[in-house]
């Protein structure tokens, strides 16, 4: 299947099934009905093929290149379908299991992620280590049945929803930073896990404290080699750098799009108007090409830090001008619509904060790609 | 196309030839290195690769002359150079009134060595401008000193000039040679930041205070990396220009190219601070050629209001770039 095939059939396929595909909820929605709306969609689109496409045979996908997982991310954003927060964890922790899950784990598992059956989520920050990850304290012991793990994660996104849960613990001694960090696979309703939904500022329970009081996880659930779970963390950021970006980049040009019809005339000015229009195409060239490296099949490395700067500073300018261009809907408007643009505007706050922070990837930037050398 | 190790192979002789000449020399080194057959082959792949060069090293040429003919030439024979249009305008330089020429426009440094010059002029149909040819001794010439004499800019203007007319084109036609012109000033305005930022960090690491290289400050460290993702930015969109030759695309990437070397400039001047402020040091040449080539065939401020005022009136962001 190659990338043209692919987006005349499954564009021809989503007009066919606009109806069935459409949320059943109007305005902004909750997180569950979000949620509900992502299971539905992404069960459809397996079911016909599409989010099968782009993945592994081996974890229940029909193979082909990453590419095709990047258009149908576009088009279900471009399209209203799915929300870029819940649709990303797939391409986040998909390749996760597929690179370091044992084959017959990846190979049940992974399919359930794909069809909807299952949410599943990501347990790496805790309240003391943020964006300093290797410094990470929740403990896993070894015992005779599996690893027994206590600790405390944070900003778990969707945890109340997740069957399963892609763990970083830690299992050297305390000082042994990034070289003594196991990955496991979780089940999230393992006894002992106890989940608190923290509400955002856009008033959702969108991440969760989540706390792991003696929880047993059998050895067969090691993603990786033990104290490696570095490599796994590693492996897993390039990811979340691209092809879930091309989503979000995708999500940001229809909002564009849905503010330029809604602005009163005269509320913005063309300049500020030009230069986020420019930012969204420098991103969508950059991303681009990211995506075409790695549907050549080249190793993503520290270079996606810089789409992400992008990426984040794009959905930034976005949401500012919605604040000045749409001011009466953001601020005083109660209505459905309203309060979308209200929400996206809100969370666009974090968007320099949550995946790597912004002053994070300027770290990266300068130490990786200009090579300046350790800042200490 | 060129591709692979002859893509390599052609780099690396350009680099040689704009790091050792510039101005007629270099003009001459193109010739000879087939830089001119390449432009007309495979416009974008000639432009990609030479102009982050000439940016690179503070050199001049006819390139960009060149790269107007290219947009426009019908097969005339001629080897003139080309008038541009005025410091931050990307209107046709001049205008016909009855036979005579009004001209207002700039010539490249490639002027003073031609003896006529291609001038596309308005006429009284907007969908089509005419393409003329005037000997540049009838022209009135200033030599630009300005902020940056070493570009060799030349101020040209004429009242009722004589002109031989040599054809009509679209002006659409025009519309696509400012395309090609603004991606190629784009990509010099990139290289000309690409070497500011070396510049930057070499001093970076090798400046002691506080018993340790300025390198390990993070605002220092901060600003670099703000200003390779500026860079990164331009490049990106001015490489996809290959792929889409859409005016607004262009347009788009020059002026992220405009605004990006300027925030280089910003960042690698502070970066450099004393030394860098200083006509010893190398940089200033850059900061110069920078503003130069930002005014040319439309300033990223103007091109970004552009922009903006089009996507206000159609009330949509036309999406560009399909994956």
């Amino acid at each position: 299947m190659d990338l043209g095939a692919f987006r005349k059939g499954l564009d021809d396929w989503l007009d066919q099934h606009e109806a069935e595909l459409a949320p059943d909820h109007s305005g902004s929605g909750t997180l569950v009905q979000h949620l509900e709306q992502l299971a539905k969609v992404k069960r459809a689109g397996f079911e016909a093929g599409w989010m099968r496409w782009g993945w592994p045979e081996r974890v229940g996908g029909l193979g082909g290149s990453a590419i095709l997982r990047a258009y149908l991310g576009e088009a279900l954003m471009a399209r209203d379908l799915v929300s870029a927060g819940g649709y990303s964890m797939t391409e986040v922790l998909a390749p996760t299991m597929i690179d370091f899950a044992p084959p017959e784990l990846a190979a049940t598992m992974v399919p359930r992620l794909l069809r909807g059956d299952e949410m599943w989520c990501q347990g790496f920050s805790e309240p003391s280590t943020g964006s300093n990850l290797a410094a990470l304290n929740c403990r896993a012991t070894p015992t005779d049945t599996g690893w027994r793990v206590s600790g405390q994660k944070v900003w778990t996104s969707y945890a109340q929803f997740a069957a399963r849960c892609v763990l970083l613990t830690r299992t050297g001694p305390a000082e042994s930073a990034h070289r003594g960090i196991t990955a496991m696979f979780v089940d999230m309703d393992s006894p002992g896990i106890t989940i608190r939904p923290l509400t955002t500022m856009h008033g959702v329970e969108e991440f969760c404290e989540v706390f792991y009081d003696d929880v047993l996880v059998p050895f067969d659930r090691t993603l990786g080699q033990i104290d490696r779970g570095w490599a796994v963390a590693m492996d897993l950021l390039p990811y979340e750098r691209s092809t879930s970006l091309w989503h979000r980049g995708a999500f940001l040009q229809r909002r564009m799009n849905e503010m330029l019809a809604a602005v009163p005339t005269g509320a913005l000015s063309a300049a500020e108007v030009g230069e986020v229009a420019q930012n969204l195409y420098a991103f969508r060239a950059r991303s681009r090409a990211t995506q075409r490296r790695m549907a050549a099949g080249d190793r993503l490395g520290p270079e996606t830090s810089v789409d992400k700067v992008l990426v984040a500073s794009a959905e930034q300018s976005v949401f500012d001008l919605v604040a000045a261009g749409l001011a009466a809907e953001v601020i005083g408007g109660d209505d459905g619509a309203s309060e979308r643009w209200r929400s996206e505007f809100l969370y666009s706050r974090a968007a320099t904060i949550y995946g790597g922070s912004a002053e994070i990837q300027r770290n990266i930037i300068a130490r990786r790609l200009l090579e300046l050398g350790d800042d200490r | 196309m060129i591709q692979g190790s002859d893509l390599e192979m052609f780099e690396r002789s350009l680099r040689q030839a704009t790091s050792r000449h510039t101005g007629v020399a270099l003009d001459a080194a193109l010739v000879d290195l087939g830089w001119l057959d390449a432009l007309e082959s495979d416009a974008h792949t000639a432009i990609a690769l030479l102009f982050p060069l000439q940016g690179g090293a503070n050199a001049t040429s006819f390139a960009l002359d060149r790269v107007l003919m290219t947009g426009l030439n019908r097969g005339w024979a001629l080897e003139p150079a080309v008038v541009m249009p005025p410091l931050g305008s990307w209107r046709a330089p001049a205008q016909l009134m009855g036979a005579g020429l009004n001209i207002h426009g700039l010539g490249s440094s490639a002027l003073g060595s031609h003896s006529t010059a291609l001038v596309v002029a308005r006429s009284s149909d907007p969908t089509v401008d005419t393409v003329v040819e005037v000997a540049t001794a009838t022209l009135t010439l200033r030599c630009v000193e300005g902020i940056d004499p070493d570009f060799g800019l030349v101020e040209v203007s004429g009242e009722s000039v004589d002109c031989a007319h040599l054809g009509d084109i679209a002006s659409t036609e025009w519309d696509a040679s400012v395309g090609l012109a603004q991606v190629a000033l784009g990509y010099e305005l990139v290289g000309a930041a690409r070497t500011m930022l070396e510049l930057a960090r070499d001093h970076a690491l090798n400046r002691v205070q506080f018993g340790q290289p300025i390198s390990r400050f993070q605002a220092v460290r901060h600003r670099l990396a703000e200003t390779l993702v500026a860079i990164e930015a331009a490049d990106a969109v001015l490489a996809a220009t290959g792929e889409d030759p859409s005016p607004q695309l262009a347009a788009a990437a020059k002026a992220l190219s405009g605004r990006g070397a300027r925030t280089a400039g910003r960042h690698c001047q502070q970066v450099l601070a004393g030394i860098g402020f200083t006509a010893e040091h190398p940089f200033h040449r850059y900061l110069k050629r920078v503003l130069v080539l930002d005014q040319l065939f439309g300033t990223s401020r103007a091109l970004t209001e552009g922009l903006g005022n089009e996507l206000l009136a159609g009330r949509r962001m036309p999406t560009h770039l399909p994956l």
